[in-house]
């Protein structure tokens, strides 16, 4: 004890002792390193009508574009092959600039095929898109 | 060992830890600072492709869908009816969250719309579909 005390005095410029400060500092990194996720979503925004229930919210203005059950795209009361929308979205557009579109869904049609759509309608350079279902 | 306790009492005290522990408290608040608590969803979906899809910075509320309509959110399956009031608890939690809706392929549009709806209906405005600007398509 005294021996130990004199050796403290002897060398004061060691400072406080930093190991328990150390072994907190490296617990805490170990904990941060192992919660770390580096998960980053990629998504598209669609706009869901305001009402609770789906209102049949046909602005005339708006462009809609159908997706039945089986996946087949409907434009203009026309079949037409998803990678064609943005063509059809453009042409459309360039009638009616500032319109929106409107994508109606069948229950069961895919995501996929949605999803396919929407970035179709991106493309076609419309971000104005509201999702609604219908049976 | 009695002979080694004794002798570095004049001259060494050690390796200078100085240098390490600068280091390693960088390390800790790069970590901290990239720590984001994204709720995971606990499975693995085959997400659709799109070119047009955007990286969100905020968007880590992850629901997914299954092809066969379960919902899987914070590692656990969840009803339908239960969506809500999740979202709600996690709103309060952490009200700047936002939510992104993996669906599967060939999930249908009706449950995705189902679980958009409940999700604002919990209270969180920001909802985006996940897709995989990657994916060569088809």
């Amino acid at each position: 004890m005294r021996r130990r005390r004199d050796a403290g005095a002897l060398e004061s410029s060691h400072g406080i002792d930093l190991a328990p400060m150390l072994d907190f500092v490296i617990n805490l990194l170990i904990f941060f390193i192992i919660t770390a996720v580096f998960v980053k979503e990629a998504g598209l925004d669609v706009n869901r009508p305001t009402g609770f229930e789906q209102p049949p919210e046909n602005a005339p203005e708006s462009i809609q574009i159908q997706i039945l059950d089986n996946g087949e795209v409907w434009v203009d009361n026309r079949p037409v092959d998803t990678r064609a929308v943005r063509a059809n979205v453009e042409r459309m557009s360039a009638v009616s600039p500032d319109s929106g579109v409107l994508i109606i869904a069948a229950e069961r049609a895919p995501t996929g095929t949605l999803v396919e759509v929407v970035d179709q309608v991106h493309l076609g350079g419309i971000y104005d898109i509201t999702f609604i279902t219908q049976n | 060992m009695h002979a080694r306790r004794h002798a570095p009492e004049s001259e060494d005290h050690g390796i200078d830890l100085a240098p390490m522990l600068d280091f390693t408290i960088n390390l800790l608040i790069f970590f901290i600072i990239t720590t984001s608590f994204i709720k995971e969803t606990g499975i693995t979906v085959f997400r659709p492709a799109a070119v047009t899809a955007e990286f969100r910075d905020t968007g880590n509320l992850l629901i997914a869908i299954r092809e066969n309509g379960d919902i899987w959110m914070d590692r656990q399956q969840v009803e339908l009816r239960d969506v809500r009031t999740l979202i709600e608890r996690l709103h309060i939690e952490r009200p700047d969250d936002s939510v992104v809706i993996i669906a599967d392929r060939a999930a249908g549009a009706g449950m995705l719309a189902r679980v958009m709806d409940e999700v604002r209906a919990g209270g969180i405005t920001q909802v985006a579909i996940a897709a995989d600007p990657n994916a060569d398509g088809g």
